[in-house]
């Protein structure tokens, strides 16, 4: 019975152990924005920005003398958890930390999972080189390696060139293995943030900038989890204003980047004239982010159409609505388009466009409902999405009609609870209700005058960029004339004349079946390379093993011996340390080059070999020693009896041992994920940096792996039989 | 006794597993067609002598010569000797991986020392020797303690050996399938096969041996006919040994 009783408790414990880091809206964090202590993660390796410095304990670096300075100044103390950058973003995404301060850039995709403070420092992508490459611009890299870093947003750069310069790319989850995988030539560049290779260069790293055009320049920011922390953010944001005015920041950054940071020139425009527009991808149908990455909705496509008709070309800035505003307003972009509402206070620091979208605040209900009037809503529940502008102003009118409010956290929540006839409204801005009701929702909207209408235009900073404004006024007048505004207008919002209800992909599925097939070809090519890893490491293993297991029953002492140092060492090396080894030190020995595949299939034969090799021997070694014996008596010679007697049965004993091994094989594949071989392990942490949807990838990842475990297992058992065993 | 050619000629063997003195200076000479039995207690180094002559245990001191051959000479190749000793375990120590006839014919078509045919036809007729003729194709697996036995001795005889070593051949058996085995050993004995048997099987040993030596702490204390040494043997060790056998 007790057994029974600790058995179940333990079982208890860690299904809740599980559960709590994923259930986003528990409360255990109730007391959170009250509290003065905070656990910051960080990426262990980022310097200039986090690193831990010679003979030190402690982690210093920009980010991190920022937050000791920041909490300081607000009365805060918190402790610091370095870890992998992917780590240290999923930690804080799935409220196991408060936030991260990772020289973590400023993102569309991050914005949708994390709340982000105001930039604290800008940046941007450059490519290192060896000191001895020719290679100088992006040109230069076609069909050659790059090494990136898994998760960064300076991969994701790259991967965008990728398309236009064709180069292979390789992941590393540590800069300074992508570094070293440059130095040896293995890799012909790296992309990385301009401030983290220029300090990496400037402390002796044999790598050169040979081109110090920055590519998709943006901002770090510090990031708690969406809708937690907000005191944390807001002591920090408020901290980081002091520091900057205080000139304290500069101190910490000349402390790290001395002179060198004004080094970096800007981009250069082209002939046409250029501008840097910045804008709020998480506001469909106004901004949407595609799955291919690319930025689509109502204001992405008058843009466009404006900038080719009156001849200026552009680069989008997707940030955070806030963080849009204000690099506008300071002058760091030089336009907004962001379904941004023409207040008086806003004309105070924007020069605005003529307005192009009309908005307000509707109700809608379901399609079956009765209800046609305000006034129906009386006594009856309706749904709010909590800090939102159509919340309030429903509080603001709940008096007046009597009705009840439930409040959720995210839209689709809240139009299912009207779907399924829970609440009997909801309160949203209209165009992004027509929005999702164009898109599959099956809501309706009684006739109603929208309230509180607001009308969105084009800003520029007050008194700046006259000639954008100019610009863009004149091709939304054109546009309209044409009937192309309409059309767009259409696209997203529907009308009678509309019966094309599908606006292609516009929202990413990241249900688990959404992400199993529209990344199908990701996990396909995944899992191809892990089975192709496996099956030849398995193969070669094993008659690597077989070999070893035969020195180590030969007669010789000389070969017994050379059995054991084998064994000795390669079974007393970590795989991932194996690794390592090999693909970065051994090219360093040889002067050879080797490719990932190479070097993976190399490691996991040495390590899995070696096992294999001690089970053989012990094989052998458990067949009766009679029947050695017996042979050698008849006058039949050690190796004859081995191989006529003593094998055929050990091989027999042994079975169980292969299939166990196999599986180890195949799980052991996860690790050369390490030196960046994109196989399933690796595919599974590219997709949780892009999606950030950590437990439905990795279910994924465990899922196909069991699945491959128990078709391996199934397969060993059937040759065993087929075998005669 | 003296004007039948020396076949195994043992001088002063000396033998140690580790601090363990097992075999303490003993000599012993076995003629042509002689059948000479080994009996003592436990532990008293008769079985460690008998795989001293083909080498399964390498002694420590001494020399054994079997058929003018130095088989404890580092520089013999003792598997051509070997070839002309076959041994019968206790435990038989058949080839588990191997079937019937597939024992018998091993170690000749391993040793390339007949063709696959004679080597067939001779196993086939020891097989009606022992009485396993219809078992032919049987896994080891499937035979009686008595069967596997008597399978072994087929084995040990299919090389043609001039001398035959039999280290406790029914003491691992049920007392039913004894007889079976000594029959076929006796049989052996007629033929005239130069024979060295460990056994307690005093009745046997008394009926078909030429000699009987008694060992006792690693030492040989007598040697004897099987009639003085059953009926009224000279060492007072040897007489308890057989007393407590007999009377057991």
């Amino acid at each position: 019975m007790r057994k029974k009783y600790y058995f179940f408790i333990t079982i208890l414990t860690i299904i809740v152990g599980l559960i709590i880091p994923f259930s986003n809206n528990t409360n255990f964090g109730v007391a959170a924005d009250e509290k003065s202590h905070y656990t910051i993660t960080t990426d262990s390796t980022y310097p200039p920005f986090d690193f831990q410095k010679e003979k030190q304990k402690e982690y210093v670096g920009i980010d991190m003398d920022l937050l000791k300075e920041i909490a300081k100044i607000e009365n805060f103390t918190y402790s610091v958890k370095p870890m992998s950058f992917n780590m240290a973003a999923q930690t804080v995404a799935n409220g196991q930390a408060d936030g991260i301060i990772a020289g973590m850039a400023i993102t569309p995709e991050r914005e949708k999972i994390y709340d982000v403070s105001t930039p604290y420092f800008k940046t941007g992508v450059v490519f290192a080189v060896a000191k001895n490459s020719k290679i100088k611009s992006y040109e230069d890299l076609k069909g050659k390696k790059v090494a990136l870093k898994t998760g960064t947003a300076a991969a994701n750069y790259a991967l965008e060139l990728q398309k236009k310069y064709n180069f292979d790319v390789t992941y590393f989850n540590d800069s300074n293995i992508m570094y070293n995988d440059v130095i040896e030539g293995n890799s012909v560049a790296c992309f990385e943030d301009q401030p983290v290779m220029q300090y990496a260069i400037q402390t002796g790293l044999k790598l050169k900038i040979p081109d110090q055009k920055l590519g998709n320049a943006g901002s770090y920011g510090f990031f708690v989890k969406k809708g937690q922390n907000s005191q944390l953010l807001k002591k920090f944001n408020r901290g980081l204003k002091k520091l900057q005015d205080n000139g304290k920041y500069d101190q910490i950054v000349d402390r790290y980047l001395g002179s060198a940071k004004n080094s970096v020139t800007k981009e250069k425009k082209g002939n046409l004239p250029h501008y840097n527009i910045a804008t709020d991808v998480t506001f469909p149908p106004f901004e949407i982010q595609a799955k291919n990455g690319k930025y689509t909705g109502i204001d992405m496509d008058i843009l466009e159409s404006i900038s080719k008709s009156q001849g200026f070309t552009y680069t989008l800035k997707p940030m955070s609505f806030n963080s849009a505003t204000q690099t506008v307003a300071n002058g760091q972009n030089d336009g907004i388009i962001s379904g941004l509402t023409v207040t008086d206070e806003r004309r105070k620091v924007f020069d605005f466009s003529n307005t192009y979208f009309r908005s307000g605040f509707i109700w809608a209900v379901n399609k079956d409902a009765k209800i046609k009037n305000i006034k129906d809503l009386k006594n009856q529940t309706v749904a709010l999405k909590t800090g939102t502008g159509s919340a309030d102003y429903a509080k603001s009118i709940q008096k007046k009609y009597g009705f009840k409010i439930k409040y959720f956290n995210d839209s689709n929540t809240m139009y299912n609870d009207v779907v399924v006839g829970n609440s009997v409204a909801c309160f949203e801005d209209e165009p992004v209700m027509r929005y999702a009701i164009k898109n599959g929702i099956n809501l309706t909207i009684p006739k109603q005058t929208p309230a509180n209408t607001g009308e969105y235009a084009f800003a520029v900073q007050k008194g700046k960029n006259a000639a954008l404004l100019k610009a863009f006024n004149i091709g939304l007048k054109e546009l309209k004339k044409s009937g192309k505004y309409d059309q767009i207008k259409a696209k997203y919002l529907g009308s009678k004349a509309d019966t094309n209800k599908e606006v292609g992909n516009t929202k990413e599925d990241n249900s688990v079946w959404g992400l199993l097939s529209s990344n199908r070809e990701m996990f396909l090519s995944g899992l191809g390379n892990t089975m192709l890893l496996t099956v030849f490491a398995i193969l070669i293993a094993s008659v690597w093993g077989l070999i070893l297991g035969i020195m180590g029953v030969s007669e010789n002492r000389f070969v017994r011996g050379i059995y054991s140092t084998i064994i000795y060492i390669f079974r007393g090396l970590p795989l991932l340390v194996l690794a390592f080894f090999i693909y970065i030190g051994l090219p360093n020995l040889t002067g050879v080059k080797i490719s990932t595949f190479a070097a993976g299939l190399l490691t996991l034969v040495l390590n899995e070999g070696a096992y294999t090799g001690a089970f053989v021997k012990g094989g052998f070694d458990a067949v009766d020693p009679g029947q050695m014996e017996a042979a050698r008596a008849l006058g039949v010679p050690y190796n004859q009896a081995m191989r006529g007697i003593i094998m055929p049965q050990g091989l027999k004993i042994m079975i169980p041992s292969f299939i166990n091994q196999f599986i180890i094989t195949l799980k052991d594949t996860s690790i050369i994920s390490a030196i960046g071989f994109v196989e399933l392990t690796q595919t599974g942490q590219l997709l949780v940096a892009r999606t950030q949807k950590g437990f439905a990838v990795y279910g994924i990842v465990a899922l196909i792996y069991l699945i491959v475990i128990t078709v391996l297992t199934w397969l060993s058992k059937f040759i065993e039989k087929r075998l005669g065993f | 006794m003296n004007d039948k050619v020396l076949k195994i000629h043992a001088e002063n063997v000396y033998k140690s597993f580790g601090k363990n003195e097992v075999l303490k200076g003993v000599s012993l000479d076995v003629h042509e067609n002689e059948v000479v039995v080994m009996i003592g207690p436990s532990g008293s180094g008769k079985s460690t002598f008998l795989r001293a002559i083909n080498q399964l245990e390498k002694i420590d001191k001494g020399s054994i010569i079997v058929d003018n051959v130095d088989v404890s000479d580092p520089k013999t190749n003792i598997n051509k000797v070997r070839q002309r000793i076959g041994m019968v375990f206790q435990n038989f120590n058949l080839f588990n991986n191997k079937n019937v006839i597939d024992n018998i014919t091993y170690a000749p078509l391993t040793l390339k020392k007949m063709t696959p045919d004679e080597a067939v036809e001779k196993a086939r007729r020891l097989l009606v020797t022992v009485g396993l003729a219809d078992r032919e194709k049987s896994p080891v697996s499937q035979l009686s303690g008595g069967q596997k036995q008597r399978l072994a001795i087929a084995r040990a005889l299919e090389m043609g050996p001039d001398v035959m070593l039999f280290d406790e051949p029914t003491s691992a058996l049920d007392p039913e399938m004894v007889g079976d085995v000594l029959n076929v050993m006796r049989n052996l004995a007629k033929q005239g096969m130069t024979m060295i048997i460990v056994t307690h099987e005093m009745g046997f040993a008394r009926q078909v041996a030429d000699r009987v030596v008694f060992f006792d702490q690693g030492v040989i204390l007598e040697d004897d006919s099987p009639e003085i040494i059953f009926n009224q043997p000279k060492n007072v060790r040897a007489k308890e040994f057989i007393n407590k056998i007999i009377n057991a």
